[in-house]
């Protein structure tokens, strides 16, 4: 019988074995025990495990409580005697919130997404954006696209003739973006625009000063302020054999918030930025339907998206359509991976 | 739920039946001894068509610790007499 349990440090040595026997799935639980751990253990042993961290939204104008609902792993997934854990696990954190969400996942094909939307939940795919800066280094290092001898060479010849070049600039714009300050946190100012903003989304994540020096403190992130319009947090990541960026050097648009139809000079102004900077390629990941048209505007192009948002029935319910919430790699557990 | 019909029709014929609809095999191949092991279709995914299946059959929720429980039809078959109140399947 499997039953749930808290993680307290008694069950660490069996997480370490748990870890090492789903390993295969490229997953690993925690190790030190927190409060936002919950457990399936069979005996000594753990079966299973998933997090669970309560964080409040701002839905329809109305603060809720819901909960992200992350790294649900089942020995399941290796060992078909446990099939039934993934279930038992999701309806364990249901009976704690039933608002939950999660995100990332790979794309909408990988076991969990098909579970949650076997469950009723509500899948939706959050945008990917793109804008190529350099093209010779782009073409020359994008692990995604370099999968066959045919697409490679194709890809060498685009960056060593500079057609790449000229393609790219004939189907980008240049951006120039202005007013922008680069700052050490959000302060008075942030909860102004939080106030002035919010109410502009179906549903967003609350994003006032403390709660965003809480999420990019660390001195990794770069908190851009642009005057009258919002703000924006980008990364600037040299990437070292990474599966789909190779060695790229990738500025990532995270996070940003705007007065209403201010959107584009923010995207705009953090784009030139991290351009300044000399990245190879600028990305986003973005649901709401306005920052999506202000990405556009700022020459970026849509691909390919494997990062899904899952919405439990009753917080789809509550929170409507989904091109309506402002979701990005700033929700959830954050941007991993960049 | 028709609980005189529970009553005189085979409880575990019944869960034997929505089984066989959900993983798509024929009758005979589920037994009460069937486990996810002993059926390649028998996935996370069918685990959950299974349950919601039997949920709404038979007009059942089944706790997390129910769940963890479901580890062959038989077992499953037991637990839904349980929940009705039926002594033992037949």
């Amino acid at each position: 019988v499997i039953q749930i349990a808290p993680y307290g440090p008694n069950r660490v040595e069996a997480v370490r074995r748990f870890n090492r026997r789903v390993a295969a799935t490229g997953f690993a639980f925690p190790e030190r025990p927190a409060a936002a751990c919950t457990l399936a253990v069979e005996g000594d042993e753990v079966r299973g495990a998933y997090l669970l961290y309560p964080q409040r939204f701002l839905i329809r104008g109305e603060p809720v409580e819901v909960a992200h609902y992350r790294l649900p792993l089942s020995e399941g997934s290796v060992n078909r005697a446990y099939v039934g854990i993934g279930l038992q696990l999701l309806r364990h954190a249901l009976e704690r919130q039933v608002r939950l969400y999660a995100l990332g996942m790979g794309g909408s094909h990988q076991p969990l997404p098909r579970m949650l939307a076997a469950a009723g939940w509500s899948l939706t795919d959050v945008p990917f954006y793109f804008k190529i800066v350099h093209p010779h280094r782009f073409l020359r290092g994008i692990r995604a696209l370099r999968s066959s001898a045919p697409r490679r060479f194709a890809l060498d010849l685009a960056a060593w003739t500079g057609a790449g070049w000229l393609v790219t600039r004939l189907l980008q714009r240049r951006v120039r973006g202005g007013g922008l300050e680069v700052v050490e946190g959000f302060g008075a100012w942030a909860d102004v625009l939080w106030n002035e903003s919010s109410s502009g989304y179906g549903g967003l994540a609350w994003r006032d000063a403390r709660t965003l020096d809480e999420r990019y403190g660390d001195a990794r992130f770069h908190r851009l302020r642009v005057a009258a319009s919002g703000w924006a947090v980008v990364l600037d990541t040299p990437m070292r054999e990474d599966r789909y960026f190779g060695d790229l050097r990738v500025g990532t648009l995270v996070d940003a918030l705007a007065v209403p139809g201010r959107a584009v000079e923010v995207v705009q102004a953090a784009t030139a930025y991290l351009e300044r900077r000399g990245v190879d390629v600028v990305i986003s990941n973005q649901l709401h339907r306005a920052w999506g048209d202000a990405l556009r505007r700022a020459g970026c192009r849509r691909g390919p998206s494997n990062f899904v948002f899952a919405a439990s029935p009753r917080l789809a319910e509550l929170a409507g359509d989904a091109s309506d919430l402002h979701v990005n790699r700033g929700d959830g557990d954050g941007p991993i991976h960049l | 739920v028709d609980s005189d019909r529970i009553v005189t029709t085979s409880l575990f014929e019944r869960v034997q039946g929505i089984a066989a609809d959900v993983f798509d095999v024929p009758r005979r191949r589920i037994a009460p001894d069937t486990s996810p092991e002993q059926l390649p279709v028998w996935d996370s995914v069918r685990h959950l068509s299974l349950v919601l299946a039997l949920e709404a059959h038979f007009g059942l929720c089944f706790d997390p610790e129910e769940v963890g429980r479901m580890t062959t039809v038989g077992r499953i078959a037991e637990l839904v007499a349980a929940k009705l109140g039926d002594p033992a399947p037949r």
